[in-house]
């Protein structure tokens, strides 16, 4: 496979990997948490999806709409339930609050579920572009045949059209300028009169909202199971950190970063050795917090 | 004059006499030819308690970085990977996978300790100037980076089969089962009980009260003249070492190490353990870490009774462990026996 094709795998994960990790920021950015059990999120959105498509036969997209609404309705749950009685405890009781409530989700998701991946029914064209000359350099071919499914158009579609918006809502509205005042500093927005508890609670639900979308793209993609959101949870982290938590548009950045880093290691690490792709990302993660802990578009983490 | 009252009164050293006194009897079953002969019930327990007395150096290195210093470290288990496998490396005798050089294992055992604390020190200097939540987040991904290595490296780490055939010392000198087990959790046991009496000396020192004013105000003891981030360093690195020191001491105990034995559930229960006891407070520590890990036992026995199959039952395990960490943050945030006002937070 050559560096092109390599490439549009790259966006794809990044893709998945920006709707779920402009969620998680915005959740660090305005209700200044690390939410570890975002993963769970995205996997309950997934089988809310998984449901919705297979046991009350609907099409897909309105199964996504069904993922999504749910994935709204059980973050502000989990939210009204978990998080919001000790929003002023700091960050650490918060992040350790979360990794317990991931902990126990996840298993009740795969008490209920089993262990086995469930799959999305779905047909898929392949648009294929052959007969572009390979342009090798060393062992590693520039370009290559490529090959396009629809579902590849359907994951980046959905991204863009996240980002176009989420643009709209954070410059347009009022929910969306107030979460950005709020981001910036919770006591200065308080003093203009802006309601932040009820901000927090309509991020909480745009969270869950986008972890209901990039689940059901996940599960379209690969497969849904009891650790599915668990498997990306470090990625998103990685891709939110790396574009400067608590800012939606250095995490779609960081996260085709991600995507792209992901795909070409698996492809160019040697075989048996595909298990460090995962690696990677955390290498990367590492590698941001060490060298330039405000990300791309970020704040200062770094107290001393 | 009675005996009870010629005790050393300290906590650190009634915990030195009792450690000593647990490794003299586990040396006697081990050395001589007595033996010991268990009823079959009593073996769970001896294994949960030996693996309690290995948890135990792991949650008394823990709090010495979070409790004390409030460094909050969640990849605690990498040191203790890098010890087990320190050790499994460098004294495993020809093993099925992976590196093993057969080296006498109490060098093994000093190179598992260095090898934590060199690692200590390279996450440490790079990372313990973060804030604290992305401290937390860099040492777990730290932890996860190794795992993947670990597992990745089929000729150095033997992959998911790990590294077998190495040395354990009590095993090697006595043949009896019943009687390695008993010497086993004695000489573990004393073990932990003199670090818990070493660190106790460390903390309840000036040091100690040094690393407590960096967690209450780290600005106010660095104005006063004190070296913050030499102090977190080398706390950091006394934890991580410990933790390494209690891995060799586990591939020794257990014979044969694999990645399933260092995943991320190791950090989850001893740092529930930590925050159940009640942090900064090494006998709440590890009174938390046995309530953790009575419930394992618990769950052993509920096990058979319970009309679910086994991998129904780990989750359900799971999800109250979850439970418990979330319900003591929110409702006892200083723990069972943790001091709320000397942590600084509200009941």
């Amino acid at each position: 496979m050559g560096l092109t094709q390599n490439i549009v795998f790259g966006l794809v994960t990044g893709s998945y990997i920006a709707i779920a990790a402009i969620g998680f920021t915005l959740i660090y950015g305005i209700v200044n948490m690390i939410n570890f059990a975002y993963g769970e999120y995205i996997t309950i959105g997934a089988f809310i999806g998984i449901l919705a498509a297979g046991a009350l036969p609907v099409p897909l997209p309105v199964a996504v709409l069904v993922a999504m609404i749910g994935g709204g309705v059980v973050s502000l749950a989990l939210a009204k339930g978990f998080f919001t009685p000790i929003n002023d405890t700091g960050p650490i009781p918060m992040l350790l609050t979360s990794i317990g409530l991931g902990l126990a989700l996840r298993n009740v998701i795969r008490l209920l579920a089993g262990r086995n991946a469930r799959y999305f029914e779905t047909s898929t064209t392949t648009f294929r572009f052959e007969g572009l000359p390979a342009l090798s350099v060393g062992p590693v071919d520039l370009l290559g045949n490529v090959f396009v499914t629809s579902e590849h158009l359907i994951v980046i579609g959905c991204a863009v059209v996240v980002f176009v918006v989420l643009h709209a809502l954070l410059t347009r509205t009022d929910v969306g300028i107030a979460m950005r005042a709020m981001g910036d500093d919770e006591s200065l927005a308080r003093v203009r009169g802006i309601n932040t508890q009820r901000i927090r609670d309509s991020v909480w639900v745009l969270a869950g909202v986008l972890a209901g979308l990039a689940g059901v793209l996940i599960a379209i993609q690969t497969n849904a199971s009891a650790s599915t959101g668990y498997a990306h949870i470090l990625q998103i982290l990685a891709a939110a950190i790396l574009g400067g938590a608590g800012s939606p548009y250095g995490a779609i950045a960081g996260s085709y970063v991600i995507g792209i880093v992901l795909a070409l290691s698996t492809a160019f690490l040697p075989s048996g050795m595909t298990e460090l792709s995962s690696a990677v990302a955390f290498v990367i993660l590492v590698g941001v917090l060490l060298v330039k802990p405000s990300g791309i578009a970020g704040q200062e983490v770094r107290e001393a | 004059m009675s005996l009870a009252s010629r005790l050393p009164s300290g906590d650190g050293d009634r915990a030195l006499v009792a450690g000593v006194v647990l490794v003299a009897v586990g040396a006697l079953f081990a050395l001589t030819p007595l033996q010991t002969t268990l009823p079959g019930a009593f073996y769970v327990f001896i294994e949960v308690g030996t693996l309690f007395a290995i948890y135990g150096m792991l949650v008394i290195g823990l709090d010495l970085q979070y409790g004390h210093t409030g460094l909050v470290n969640f990849g605690h288990v990498v040191f203790f990977a890098a010890g087990a496998y320190t050790v499994a490396m460098l004294a495993a005798e020809s093993p099925f996978a992976g590196i093993g050089l057969g080296l006498p294992w109490p060098a093994a055992l000093l190179a598992a300790v260095i090898v934590a604390g060199v690692l200590g020190a390279a996450v440490g200097t790079t990372s313990i100037r973060l804030r604290d939540d992305f401290l937390a987040i860099a040492t777990l991904a730290t932890a996860e980076i190794f795992h993947s290595l670990f597992v990745a490296f089929q000729t150095i780490f033997g992959g998911n089969v790990g590294i077998g055939s190495i040395p354990q010392p009590v095993g090697d000198l006595v043949t009896d089962t019943d009687t390695a087990m008993t010497a086993n959790i004695l000489l573990l046991g004393g073990v932990m009980l003199v670090t818990l009496a070493a660190v106790t000396r460390l903390t309840s020192a000036p040091y100690g009260r040094v690393l407590r004013a960096i967690r209450a105000d780290d600005l106010v003891t660095r104005s006063v003249g004190k070296s913050v981030f030499t102090y977190k360093m080398q706390a950091f690195v006394y934890g991580a070492a410990l933790a390494g020191f209690a891995g060799g001491l586990f591939a020794l105990y257990n014979g044969a190490i694999a990645p399933g034995y260092f995943t991320i559930q190791v950090t989850v229960t001893v740092w529930i353990g930590m925050l159940l006891g009640g942090a900064a407070n090494h006998r709440a520590v590890l009174g938390g870490l046995a309530v953790i890990m009575g419930l394992r036992l618990l769950s052993r026995f509920a096990l058979d009774v319970a009309p679910v199959s086994s991998s129904a039952f780990a989750s359900i395990r799971l999800i109250v462990v979850g439970l418990i960490l979330v319900a003591v943050i929110r409702y006892r945030p200083a723990g069972i026996w943790g001091d709320a006002k000397e942590l600084g937070v509200d009941t």
